[in-house]
């Protein structure tokens, strides 16, 4: 009998296996390691450029500015920040591709930034597959936390629906009666007018019709035509970017608000500036303005004015204090992965620019107050600006849980 | 209102918008008679035009001299474009030309977000234009009535200009046939700057008219590039009546589609280019027909 060793096959394969193991393993330790010290990766698939690129480019900078203050101090949990930034054009396709190779190439599990609530809505399915936090900044379609709500996604931004709500129950006092609804014609313009349909007729007031007009419509004569023969007292508009801008100029130039008062679900400072005095005597709700008189809003402001030398927009102030509750909760989590974010996010409050926020564990909204303002002159600024004329508790102003419709 | 009032104020309004889109689709088909290129960076030219209108309107206070200035600007510009770099690629295909003016346009749009910002910029229609007119009870914006005027006149400036002016002779031979022209010594080059920076100036004129009603931003030339190669094609690459026609068809279909039917606004105007094309596959007037 040979004393000589012959290993059996079986036995090469193990050691074999051990040894790629070991001669991988600080590879894998290294990869690991990464993904839990490198750079925390938040990936923001933005409508940079497009009929929406101007509120785009707001939550760019609202998210950049947080970035660049939050790196000066270290970053979080001793991690830097690193922003994905990459231009959607507003199509909801490039949207879940552009978000897709940030996931699987770049190893991102946190998305932010969406610009159109079409491009949130095409995104939302896949965050369970990709095993990622999506937390809205701007995003309003009331959908994505009633009948599209996935628990990967959270809201920290004013939804439509509560925006509407703020209006809706702003105009419960006033003496106008009948209402008709402008949108633009994708998901968000059709929530809302919904909703804002439903608050009128419970508040036994007349809604006299309604219609959309696709992004980037460039002549509005058609539909101020049709506002102007619905014989309404007022309008409310869902409308941003550019159209809102298109629509206001043209309002004034028909001569619009001397019949029908111009209510809208969002006063952006934006459009204010870039129509002038063709804002003037609009009421709507804010989903964030400078001139609200919060403790960390003036400071906000302060910082945000001596980086950039004039005061924030409405989507950066809303997409900072996006980014000030996800930084709380990753803070909260100890980390960024989905397992432990979503738990922390969930019933987190954070104090804000706009005052508390309360992220609710049943459908992941951010509680917050409302606000309603109306744009006036103002010594000391060149264009009109917002001025708060009501507020509203965000118990009112938040449907329940998973809905987008009120009961009272 | 009454539906006289509104056929009348929908009317002129139609007209007014086919103006403004008669400015952008004569450039590109001027461009396209002589030179076969077709350029997709005129979107961004009108934007251009827009945003240097702005800048004159706010430096001499002054709409008018921003009116004339914003076109000669971009005019001056798109000719330097041509000189510098379309006059090295005319021995190349088509698709060296798609890239280059397709490139241009993305430079042109980046250059004017760094240049102006991200953000819309007003720029308000002059006061003598501010006003309304009523017209049957109905008020209408006197500025609208402005953008009929000026499409009226600078169509029968362009038509008398290619009809009756020495330049616009020449224009003609050289689309006719380039190597003849060239042959006879005429300047086919200095031609061809020309009509590129006419072509030019005529989409900025068309942006900084369309600025007090749209504001000038960003997304401006996205929204309209569609809209004039949509106006070329149903009146005929490389004719002007074409485009004059084409341009009032378009105005019509979307004014009129946007009150009575605002869903389907979008499809007829498309339904409308088919049309034309199953019928006339090379445009209304096109050279191919």
């Amino acid at each position: 009998m040979s004393g000589q060793f012959r290993p059996s096959r079986r036995a090469m394969l193990k050691v074999g296996l051990a040894g790629a193991a070991t001669v991988a393993s600080p590879a894998i330790l290294r990869l690991t390691a990464e993904a839990q010290t490198g750079p925390i990766k938040i990936g923001m698939p933005v409508a940079l450029t497009g009929p929406l690129g101007t509120v785009g480019q707001q939550t760019k900078r609202g998210a950049e500015f947080w970035a660049k203050l939050q790196n000066a101090k270290g970053g979080i949990l001793g991690r830097p920040i690193e922003l994905l930034i990459e231009d959607t054009a507003g199509n909801p396709a490039n949207c879940v591709r552009k978000a897709q190779e940030m996931v699987e190439r770049r190893d991102c599990r946190l998305i932010t930034g969406i610009t159109l609530s079409s491009e949130a809505l095409a995104v939302v399915p896949k965050l369970g597959e990709w095993d990622s936090i999506f937390i809205s900044g701007i995003n309003g379609d009331g959908r994505l936390t009633a009948d599209s709500f996935v628990p990967n996604f959270f809201r920290a931004n004013i939804s439509g629906p509560m925006g509407t709500r703020a209006v809706s129950l702003y105009l419960r006092k006033s003496n106008m009666t009948k209402f008709y609804g402008l949108g633009l014609d994708y998901a968000w313009g059709h929530n809302s007018i919904g909703v804002f349909e439903d608050e009128v007729k419970r508040g036994k007031k007349e809604f006299v019709g309604k219609i959309f007009a696709p992004t980037g419509t460039k002549d509005y004569s058609p539909y101020i035509t049709k506002i102007r023969q619905s014989g309404a007292d007022a309008v409310f508009l869902v409308m941003q970017g550019d159209d809102n801008n298109a629509f206001l100029s043209q309002a004034q130039q028909y001569r619009l608000p001397e019949k029908v008062k111009l209510l809208t679900e969002i006063v952006d400072l934006a459009s204010i500036r870039a129509v002038g005095d063709a804002s003037l005597g609009l009421i709507g709700s804010s989903r964030y303005s400078f001139t609200y008189d919060q403790p960390l809003n003036n400071e906000f402001v302060a910082a945000w004015k001596k980086e950039y030398g004039n005061p924030p927009d409405t989507f950066e102030g809303e997409q900072w204090q996006c980014m000030k509750v996800l930084e709380a909760g990753i803070v909260k989590a100890g980390g960024v992965e989905a397992a432990k974010l979503r738990p922390a996010l969930e019933d987190l409050e954070v104090e804000s620019v706009k005052g508390k926020v309360f992220m609710r564990k049943c459908d992941h909204q951010g509680v917050q107050q409302g606000f309603m303002v109306e744009v006036k002159k103002k010594a000391g600024f060149d264009t009109p600006v917002p001025e708060v004329i009501s507020t509203f508790p965000g118990d009112q102003t938040t449907p329940p849980c998973n809905a987008m419709t009120y009961k009272d | 209102m009454s539906t006289l009032a509104l056929l009348l104020t929908q009317t002129v309004n139609a007209l007014s918008q086919s103006a403004l889109l008669f400015f952008l689709g004569v450039g590109l088909t001027l461009i396209f008679g002589l030179m076969r290129i077709v350029n997709f960076a005129h979107g961004a030219l009108y934007m251009l035009g827009a945003f240097v209108g702005y800048s004159l309107t706010h430096w001499t206070g002054n709409y008018w001299l921003a009116l004339a200035g914003a076109p000669v600007v971009v005019g001056l510009f798109g000719a330097a474009f041509e000189l510098t770099i379309l006059r090295r690629l005319y021995r190349r295909d088509a698709h060296a030309f798609l890239m280059v003016t397709f490139g241009l346009a993305l430079v042109v749009g980046e250059a004017v977000r760094l240049t102006w910002g991200p953000d819309a910029l007003q720029v308000p229609a002059p006061p003598a234009l501010a006003g309304v007119v009523f017209m049957l009870d109905e008020p209408f914006p006197v500025y609208r009535l402005f953008l009929v005027a000026t499409g009226v006149v600078v169509a029968i400036a362009i038509w008398q200009f290619l009809e009756r002016a020495r330049l616009g002779l020449l224009i003609r031979a050289t689309s006719q046939n380039a190597d003849m022209a060239n042959a006879l010594g005429v300047d086919v080059k200095l031609i061809r700057s020309c009509v590129f920076g006419i072509g030019c100036g005529l989409a900025a004129l068309g942006g900084v008219l369309a600025a007090p009603l749209v504001t000038a931003s960003n997304g401006m030339a996205g929204t309209v590039i569609i809209d004039a190669f949509v106006i070329v094609i149903i009146g005929g690459m490389g004719s002007f009546l074409g485009s004059l026609i084409g341009a009032l068809l378009i105005g019509f279909v979307q004014v009129f589609g946007n009150y009575y039917a605002p869903d389907f606004s979008l499809a007829f105007m498309y339904l409308v280019m088919l049309a034309v094309l199953v019928m006339r596959p090379g445009g209304l007037l096109g050279k191919e027909a």
